[in-house]
C-alpha cells in the first residue's frame, strides 16, 4: 500500500500532462487556430522516446553500478577520484552539445542521443552506489568477513543486498533524466516526443510544442511513478 | 608425541603502516583451553587474536592453526571452520535470526533441514525464545543480539570460537548471564576459545589460561592464580589485581586445597565445594568464627589455613 501512495503524486501528474498533450485539449488551449499532432502518432513517438531513454540508461545503469563497486574496493580506492571527475565531466556537458558533436562521428539516428543519455546517467548511478557501499556498516563487512563469506560473497549477499534501495534511488533518478532530456534526440533525427517540438517551433505552431512538451513531461513523471511503486520503501 | 598446541602463534610481529601492533610475540594455546588475550587498549589483543582467522596477516613470524600455517589454505575456507564473535555483534541486520545463525552451516553446504535442526538447538544453547527464529536483529534487545551472535559463531560447531569483546556492549546483569553461559558452553562442549576483553574480571573468572599484553608483547602469560600471586609481576598484578589482587588472588584459590582436618564448630557456615579462599575468608568474615564447615567433608577450612596460602 505504501508502495502505492508514493508513486501516486508523480503518477497524477503523468495523466494530467498526458490529457494536456491530447490534441482536442491542447489545440482548445492554444486558442484552436493551429492544427495538432494526433493522437496516434504521439502513442507512436513516446513508445519510440521509451525505448531510446532505456537505451541510453541501461549502460549508463551498468556502468555507474560497475564503477561504484570497483571505486570501493581495496585495490579500486585509488580511481575513486578519477571516477568521480569523469563522471561529473560527463554530467556537465549539457545532451544537446554531446548530441550536436556526436552527429559528425555517428550521424543521423539513435547513436547520438543514446552517447548523450549513456553520460548524463552515468554520475547520479555512480554516486548513488558508492554512497551506499560506504553507508553498509563497517562490523557487518567485517563479520561477514570473519565468518568466511568470500570477498564475492561479501559484495553479493551483504554489501548489494544492504545498498540496493539507495542504488535503486540512483537509477530511478538517471531514468527521469533520461526521459526527460531524450527530447533533444530529435535534433539528430531520432523519432521522441521532442520531434512535435521541433516541427512546431519551425513552423511556429505552439500547439506542437505544447504537446510534445506535456507528453516529455508525463512520460518522465510516468517513469519516476512506476520505479517508486516497484521499489520498497526504506525505512 | 608431544601435544600439539591447536593455536601456534610462533615469533609473530606485525606492522600497519609505520607502527608496530605487535612484536615478536608467541603463544601456544592447548585444546581446550579457555585463553583470555587481557590489555590495556591499543596493547595488540585484538590484532593477535585475528591472527588466527586470518583476518590479519603477520608481518614475520608464522601462525600454525591445528598444526598448519593458515596462508596454506582459501581464507574463508579458513575462517568457516573457526567461529567468530564480536563486541558490536555484526549481525547481517537484511536476515533474519535463523538465517543469521545458519550463515556458516549454508556457506558449508548443508541442506536447509540438517540447518533449521542446527539452528533450533543453538537457540535452545544460548536459552533464546524459538519465536525468535523468524525476526530481523533490528527487533533484538542487546543481549539477544550478542547471543544470536554467538550462536552464528557456534552455529557448524568449530573446535575453535574466537571472541572479541562478546560482551562489551550489554548492560552488567546480561554480562554477568553471558559470562555463566560462556563458562557453561565450554564446560559442555570442551572448545578452544580464545577471549578478547579489556575487562580483568571476566578474563580471571572465565579462562584456564591468561594471557596479558602491553603495547604489542606479551607481559604474561599463565593460570589466572599465577597471575595475580604475590610473586608475579607488578604491572600483571596491577593491571589484573582490580586495586585488592590478594584477594583477587584468594578468590582463584580452591578452598579445598587448604582444608585442616579438625572439625568446623557446631553452628559453623557450610562452604559449597567448589568456594574459593576468597569466599572462606568472606563467610568468616560474616560470622566471626574461626572456622567454617565444608559441604562432604570431616574437616574445616580455618583463617590460618586461608592466610597460609603464601606458604
Amino acid at each position: 500500500m505504501i508502495r502505492l501512495r508514493r508513486g501516486l503524486p508523480a503518477l497524477l501528474l503523468a495523466v494530467a500532462l498526458a490529457v494536456l498533450a491530447l490534441p482536442g485539449v491542447a489545440s482548445w488551449l492554444m486558442g484552436g487556430t493551429q492544427g495538432p499532432y494526433p493522437v496516434a502518432r504521439l502513442w507512436a513517438l513516446a513508445l519510440d522516446h521509451a525505448a531510446l531513454s532505456l537505451a541510453g540508461v541501461l549502460p549508463a545503469a551498468l556502468i555507474g553500478l560497475a564503477l561504484g563497486v570497483v571505486v570501493t574496493r581495496p585495490g579500486g580506492r585509488g580511481l575513486r577520484g578519477a571516477a568521480d571527475a569523469a563522471a561529473a565531466v560527463a554530467q556537465a556537458v549539457p545532451p544537446v552539445v554531446v548530441v550536436a558533436l556526436a552527429v559528425p562521428a555517428f550521424g543521423f539516428g539513435w547513436a547520438p542521443t543514446v552517447l548523450a543519455l549513456m553520460l548524463y546517467g552515468i554520475m547520479p548511478v555512480l554516486r548513488a552506489t558508492v554512497g551506499a557501499l560506504e553507508a553498509v556498516p563497517p562490523e557487518t563487512r567485517l563479520a561477514a568477513e570473519a565468518v568466511g563469506l568470500s570477498p564475492g560473497q561479501v559484495l553479493r549477499e551483504v554489501e548489494l543486498a544492504l545498498a540496493w534501495p539507495l542504488v535503486l534511488d540512483g537509477l530511478r533518478v538517471a531514468l527521469v533524466l533520461a526521459v526527460a532530456t531524450a527530447a533533444v534526440g530529435a535534433l539528430a533525427g531520432a523519432a521522441t516526443l521532442g520531434t512535435p517540438i521541433v516541427i512546431g517551433l519551425q513552423n511556429q505552431n505552439a500547439v506542437l510544442v505544447l504537446q510534445g512538451a506535456a507528453a516529455t513531461a508525463s512520460l518522465a513523471f510516468l517513469a519516476e511513478a512506476l520505479l517508486l511503486m516497484a521499489v520498497p520503501a526504506r525505512e | 608425541m608431544i601435544a600439539q598446541p591447536v593455536i601456534a602463534i610462533e615469533g609473530v610481529t606485525v606492522r600497519f603502516g609505520g607502527t608496530e601492533a605487535l612484536r615478536d610475540v608467541t603463544l601456544h594455546v592447548n585444546a581446550g583451553e579457555f585463553c583470555a588475550l587481557v590489555g590495556p587498549s591499543g596493547s595488540g589483543k585484538s590484532t593477535l587474536m585475528k591472527l588466527v582467522n586470518r583476518l590479519v596477516v603477520p608481518s614475520a613470524g608464522a601462525v600454525r592453526v591445528r598444526g598448519r600455517d593458515v596462508g596454506q589454505e582459501a581464507a574463508p575456507v579458513l575462517r568457516r571452520s573457526i567461529g567468530y564473535a564480536m563486541q558490536s555483534v555484526g549481525l547481517f541486520p537484511h536476515r533474519t535470526v535463523a538465517d543469521n545463525i545458519g550463515t556458516v552451516p549454508r556457506l558449508l553446504g548443508w541442506d536447509a533441514a540438517r540447518i533449521a535442526r542446527r539452528v533450533e538447538e543453538l537457540l535452545a544453547l544460548l536459552r533464546l525464545d524459538p519465536g525468535m527464529a523468524t525476526r530481523l536483529p533490528r527487533a533484538l534487545s542487546g543481549g539477544q543480539a550478542q547471543r544470536v551472535g554467538i550462536a552464528r559463531a557456534l552455529a557448524a560447531d568449530p573446535d575453535i570460537l574466537l571472541m572479541d569483546e562478546p560482551f562489551g556492549a550489554v548492560d552488567p546483569i546480561t554480562r554477568r548471564e553471558l559470562r555463566a553461559e560462556m563458562r557453561r558452553i565450554h564446560a559442555e562442549t570442551g572448545k578452544t576459545i580464545l577471549l578478547v576483553t579489556h575487562d580483568p574480571e571476566e578474563a580471571l573468572e572465565l579462562a584456564t589460561h591468561v594471557v596479558v599484553l602491553r603495547d604489542g608483547r606479551i607481559e604474561a602469560d599463565g593460570a589466572p592464580a599465577e597471575l595475580v600471586a604475590p610473586d608475579a609481576a607488578p604491572f600483571v598484578r596491577d593491571l589484573l589485581g582490580g586495586g585488592q589482587p590478594g584477594l583477587r588472588w584468594l578468590s582463584l584459590l580452591p578452598a579445598r586445597g587448604a582444608l585442616d582436618p579438625r572439625p568446623a564448630p557446631a553452628g559453623a557456615p557450610v562452604l559449597a565445594r567448589d568456594a574459593s579462599l576468597a569466599d572462606a575468608l568472606s563467610r568468616l568474615a560474616e560470622s566471626g568464627d574461626e572456622a567454617v564447615a565444608m559441604e562432604g567433608e570431616a574437616g574445616s577450612v580455618r583463617a590460618e589455613g586461608i592466610l597460609g596460602a603464601r606458604r
